[in-house]
């Protein structure tokens, strides 16, 4: 009998000393500061119809390659893409009227929205390549989610065979730091 | 073929061990049985002393082959020599005919189904995940790793010790092969049970009942322990049965020993404890026998078994119960936010309604995770053996073990009930000629595989083929394997994350073939945590844009603190950033502050670390008095505080308390003033930098999970690469 007391006893004191308070309270800890290091470069808001990856980011009516550097538009072409920082951004974006389409349509009107909310509408009378750039008030865009940016063109060409309706030749589309 | 013996040695190795150690307990306690029951009741009560001892090997990290190989042969040799495996009981009288075809014909139709998915490579999802996950870190630490972001290494883990002898020697499909041998043996103890009180047609139909239940022989045939527990529970119940007949007092000790065993199995078989002591206890009160020594014996021993758990838990996670009763023991491991929505989820699995229940239990069985078989539907008739003495016992076993059905009300649960309700049902039907054969050959036919696929859910939890090649190993494992996506991904980390760095998913998989540090979101404290960093980005509720700033007059205070006083059932409080000013100057955070937070004093640092994605959560509902607190070390000047919390906080109020060189707490300011500061910039690369700082080096996302779109379609923003891919699931390294 006193075996097994001294064992209970033993036992005891082995289950006490194994016990770790928790401390209650703690110092302040290391500061976080910004972070640095791996950056994904001026370049990552941009879409570039020439990457592999872009149709990760097309939303709408951007057909598949037609050539390594640029692609063909229906009426609607959208993209999504992620921001940075909401701040000091304007929309990007190169594309080309084509001169064939452009007799049978005549001048075109092209509106350039972000996340549904129209930020400006240009009309072009004149086919070739053509430059867009706009600053997105900060307030339209969330560094949370996508971004959506779409161009909305008011006339297309249809192809007389197949009936195929094309709208620009878009190289690339996106937001860049002002 | 060869390569299926190590297999069959692991098992056929371990249950001679258990069978042994139990041959010797009843040998030197002298026990009075009938022939098949001492050796059917001694597998099971040697499995409690297998269990015990790897307990003891695991806990002094002595659980080594060799050490286990001689302990094992030296318990199998003294059985032999001491002449405990001589069987001395007397036979029982034969099975009638009829029934030796019926039971003859049906246990060999279902042992070729169970035997040979046991003996295939081990692939279920939950054995995988944890049962022999688990096994798996226990064997290369030579037992017991202290584990504190896995809270199924928490759980009891009897049956998990025993596997971790039958792995060391057989590997993963012995772990499989020793649970089917308990569903072997639970269906021989049914059989011996109906010769016992002389109904052996009872018996046989209940044994085959229970064996051809798909959900039984799916469990058994799989590293799981649902079966185990039924077998440990129906060996419990037999005990007291022939101690009610003999009451022989020695028969206290495998009584005992069998229901702390339960709670070694599962805690929900706790249960087993105040059943035995209380069938003790009513028995011998009714005959005006002293009741106390009796009960006593019973409760000491299966305490034996239970404590060393619970101090187990005690020490490494500081709570004895630990995944549950988080509340009554507060720890930084599991959340109590964790514990309230795992007890609704699995008092719910997400069906619309109870009366659900009845059907996915008995021939569904996709949400509940397994159908017992159509016959259940009948279970409610098994209430007409109440008119029975054994009906009485049968039941009242059944309604016990089944009280905490509702707790986790998937099928799996109420396998330890299938055995009782099993004969209680054969007993009511036996009544009518010919109707129990025709009963149990109609159940039998609507349990094979082939026939259930044509009524069962489609994705119902079951076996769905007898892999025979795969079994004798014809088919090689990897091939075997390699059909099952979980394990591909287990494989593709495993050549892909050197050893050493540890690896962040979302959901579980295939850890038992995974040598690497796989945490997974739920299963701790910190991994909860490690989530909500992860997800911060993402999920814009999370994001500290509601700021509240209190400005009082300047005022030398030694402390701060900042006290909830809503009660918000449906919504946690949290602080991202807590800020002091003195006058428009942030105050410094200096090394001799303290912080502390009331609850979760742990994760308390997080709101005083200047990092936009992680923050102090109370991880419980928020409730009045709830605080967060900055002790100064020594009297300060300041005027204003900030507080930077996020939209999923709710309807939280809060009030600032400052403590001055007199002592009190006095109230600065009840009145905050609300604001929105919208998040202007990623913060991607800020939530995958603190968990690299936190020592994981790579993220799976399976697309299921939240955020798995962004983070495939923008893996750069995180400051991610791919280092692998198996289908739609990226194994992503954290640059």
């Amino acid at each position: 009998m006193n075996l097994i007391r001294v064992a209970f006893v033993l036992c005891c004191l082995v289950c006490v000393a194994a016990c770790d308070r928790l401390p209650e309270s703690y110092a302040p800890p290391e500061q976080r500061h910004p972070v640095q290091g791996f950056n994904p470069g001026p370049e990552a808001m941009m879409v570039e119809m020439s990457d592999p990856d872009a149709s990760l980011h097309i939303a709408n009516d951007i057909y598949g390659p037609s050539d390594p550097s640029w692609r063909w538009t229906s009426q609607n072409p959208s993209v999504r893409l992620l921001v940075l920082s909401t701040e000091h951004l304007k929309f990007h974006a190169d594309f080309a009227i084509w001169d064939d389409g452009f007799k049978v349509t005549g001048p075109v009107e092209i509106a350039y929205l972000v996340n549904g909310r129209p930020l400006d509408k240009i009309r072009y009378t004149t086919p070739g390549i053509k430059h867009f750039e706009r600053p997105v008030p900060p307030d339209w865009l969330s560094a949370d989610t996508d971004t959506t940016l779409a161009m909305s063109i008011d006339k297309l060409y249809v192809a007389p065979k197949d009936g195929v309706k094309f709208g620009v030749i878009l190289q690339r589309i996106g937001l860049k730091q002002q | 073929m060869i390569r299926v013996i190590p297999v069959l040695f692991g098992a056929l190795f371990t249950v001679a061990t258990a069978w042994s150690l139990g041959m010797l307990l009843f040998h030197k306690l002298s026990l009075a049985f009938h022939a098949w029951e001492e050796r059917l009741l001694a597998f099971v009560a040697g499995s409690a002393g297998l269990s015990a001892i790897m307990f003891v090997l695991s806990a002094t990290r002595l659980a080594r082959r060799g050490i286990m190989l001689v302990l094992a042969l030296g318990i199998i040799g003294y059985a032999a020599y001491s002449g405990a495996l001589r069987v001395s009981g007397k036979p029982f009288p034969p099975l009638p005919r009829l029934w030796v075809w019926i039971f003859g014909a049906g246990f060999a139709a279902f042992t070729y189904v169970g035997f040979f998915n046991a003996l295939a490579p081990e692939h279920s999802p939950d054995g995988m995940a944890y049962h022999l996950g688990e096994v798996l870190k226990y064997q290369h630490a030579h037992g017991f790793a202290r584990i504190t972001t896995d809270l199924y290494s928490n759980l009891s883990q009897g049956i998990e010790l025993i596997y971790l002898f039958a792995v060391d020697f057989g590997r993963n499909s012995a772990a499989s092969l020793v649970h089917f041998t308990f569903l072997v043996v639970l269906v021989f103890l049914i059989l011996a049970y109906g010769k016992r009180i002389g109904r052996p047609d009872v018996g046989a139909a209940a044994a085959l009942i229970t064996y051809a239940s798909p959900i039984v022989l799916h469990d058994a045939s799989i590293a799981y322990i649902d079966v185990a527990l039924a077998a440990v529970l129906f060996a419990l119940f037999y005990l007291l049965q022939i101690w009610d007949e003999n009451r022989d007092p020695k028969m206290l000790v495998p009584i005992g020993l069998l229901a702390g065993f339960g709670y070694e199995v599962k805690y929900t078989a706790f249960i087993a404890v105040p059943y035995a002591a209380g069938f003790i206890a009513w028995k011998l009160w009714r005959e005006r026998k002293p009741v106390l020594r009796p009960v006593l014996v019973v409760s000491l021993i299966a305490l034996s078994c239970i404590v060393p758990w619970m101090v187990k838990d005690w020490i490494e996670v500081a709570n004895p119960v630990s995944p549950l009763a988080n509340r009554l023991f507060p720890n930084p491991y599991v959340h109590i936010s964790f514990e309230d929505s795992w007890r609704r989820y699995l008092s719910n699995y997400d069906l619309t309604s109870h009366w659900q229940i009845p059907l996915q239990l008995t021939v569904q069985g996709d949400r509940l995770e397994g159908f017992l078989g159509p016959l259940f539907l009948l279970a409610p008739f098994a209430l007409l053996g109440l008119r029975y003495r054994e009906g009485r016992q049968l039941l009242l076993a059944a309604a016990i073990f089944g009280c905490t059905y509702f707790s986790n009300i998937g099928t799996r649960f109420l396998i330890p009930l299938v055995p009782f309700v099993s004969l209680a049902l054969a007993l009511v039907i036996t009544n009518v000629q010919w109707l129990l054969p025709t009963v149990v050959v109609a159940a039998c036919i609507s349990c094979w595989p082939d026939v259930y696929q044509y009524y069962c859910a489609p994705y119902a939890f079951r076996i769905e083929e007898v892999p025979v090649m795969a079994a004798l190993r014809l088919q090689p494992e990897e091939a075997y394997l390699s059909m099952d996506p979980e394990y591909v991904v287990a494989h593709m980390i495993g050549t892909t994350v050197p050893p050493g760095e540890r690896v962040f998913a979302i959901s579980q998989g295939g850890q038992s073939y995974l040598q690497r540090d796989l945490l997974v979101g739920y299963e701790s404290a910190p991994n909860e945590v490690l989530q909500d960093i992860l997800w911060t980005p993402v999920v814009r509720i999370n994001q500290p844009t509601r700021i509240l700033k209190f400005d009082f007059p300047a005022r030398e205070l030694r402390r701060l603190r900042v006290v909830q006083t809503a009660r918000l059932p449906a919504n946690q409080w949290s602080i991202a950033e807590l800020r002091v000013f003195n006058g428009q100057a942030e105050l410094a955070r200096d090394a001799a502050g303290r912080l502390s937070a009331q609850p979760n004093p742990w994760d308390v640092q997080l709101a005083f670390d200047n990092s936009p994605v992680t923050r102090w959560r109370s991880w419980q509902p928020a409730a009045p008095g709830m605080h967060v607190e900055l002790d100064f070390g020594r009297l300060q000047s300041a005027s204003g505080v900030v507080v930077e919390s996020s939209e999923d906080t709710g309807e939280a109020r809060v009030k600032l308390e400052g403590m001055g060189a007199d002592g009190t707490w006095v109230t600065l300011s009840d009145r905050p003033v609300q604001s929105s500061q919208p998040i202007r910039a990623s913060l991607r690369l800020a939530a995958t930098a603190e968990l690299k700082a936190r020592g994981v080096q790579y993220l799976l996302i399976k697309p299921e999970n939240p955020g798995a779109s962004d983070l495939r379609t923008y893996p750069a923003f995180w400051g991610l690469t791919v280092a692998g891919a198996v289908g739609d699931v990226r194994l992503f390294h954290i640059k």
